[in-house]
């Protein structure tokens, strides 16, 4: 099955990602507004992937959490730091180890 | 010391049913810690593979970026916008599922990604070249990214799976398997005492009757 891809960023962000092909790109102005097309995105069954840049996730927090949660298998979300490079100091992957495996094994591949 | 299931008949029957209940509850309990050993031991090789990815996709992002900066100064904002909204937006990624350990991961193919100046669609006469650059460098980006999304959602699958699976495996451990054999041994007790009850009556019967002769 051949799927679409989504893009949610900053204009640089989507410009770019545009440039590459992307066939949906929402550019963030406001939560609201950002939040109702993440749920137009994710229930779309076109679309397998969404690129959706870390600040961004970041803004809309909690409510950006469980829809991410609530989703099925398919599309898959990943963030991506955006032009300025941004990635939050909490790491999503060393948490979800540290969820997981329990807090005796913290040591991880180098560079992960 | 775990309570004991207080609504038992202590019982032969209900003891040798109890045994048998342990024993199945162990077993399970072993089959899913080597299914949780084998898990984390998958995981750990995805995790290894995602470092690897992450690294390799954030370099070429922050290429891109850099490269996407250098258009707009070239160009000008507003018409490398322009161009990217000029820019033919077909592109489709491949995903298929594949199992590990029955859990569903997807699998994420691109075809097609990498495309020459003619085919991306911009008008080429109102361009500059710096635009190519760009598109060509989002465009190995996107494929990176979309290996890295592979990556990172079989390794949310397989840590979801682990999760249930560890508390299963506590349940058994730790609430389950204790209790039953709380209960066995209550039974037990309580049989044994049943004996000796018997055993002192009898005595007493027998006195009584040999005082009777």
């Amino acid at each position: 099955m051949s799927f679409k891809v989504a893009v949610i960023g900053d204009v640089d962000t989507t410009t770019g990602f545009a440039l590459a092909g992307a066939q949906y790109v929402h550019v963030h102005i406001d939560k609201n507004g950002t939040l109702s097309k993440l749920g137009e995105l994710l229930a779309d069954k076109e679309i397998g992937l969404v690129l959706i840049t870390h600040r961004i996730a970041e803004e809309l927090g909690a409510e950006f959490r469980m829809t991410i949660r609530k989703k099925g298998l398919l599309p898959i979300v990943l963030r991506i730091p955006d032009k300025t490079g941004y990635t939050p100091k909490v790491d999503e992957l060393y948490n979800l180890i540290k969820r997981t495996v329990g807090a005796e094994i913290v040591v991880r591949a180098e560079g992960g | 010391m775990a309570e004991a299931v207080s609504a038992v008949t202590p019982t032969r029957m209900e003891l040798l049913k109890l045994r048998q209940r342990v024993s199945l509850a162990q077993k399970g309990h072993d089959l899913l810690r080597e299914k949780m050993d084998a898990l984390v031991i998958e995981f750990f090789e995805v995790l290894k593979k995602i470092g690897d990815a992450k690294s390799a996709a954030l370099n070429q992002l922050s290429l891109a970026y850099r490269a996407l900066s250098v258009c707009s100064a070239v160009m000008g904002t507003i018409e490398t916008r322009q161009a990217s909204r000029e820019a033919k937006r077909e592109l489709e990624i491949e995903i298929s599922t594949r199992h590990i350990m029955g859990i569903v991961v997807p699998t994420l193919e691109v075809e097609e990604l990498k495309r020459n100046a003619l085919s991306r669609g911009y008008s080429l006469h109102t361009t500059s070249s710096v635009l190519d650059d760009a598109s060509k460098e989002f465009e190995k980006a996107l494929g990176l990214l979309v290996k890295l999304a592979e990556l990172e959602e079989s390794a949310n699958a397989i840590a979801r799976e682990l999760e249930g699976t560890k508390r299963r495996v506590n349940a058994l451990e730790y609430i389950l398997i204790p209790r039953l054999k709380a209960t066995i041994k209550f039974i037990e007790m309580r049989l044994d005492e049943m004996e000796r009850e018997n055993f002192s009556r009898l005595k007493r019967i027998k006195a009584m009757l040999e005082a009777r002769e």
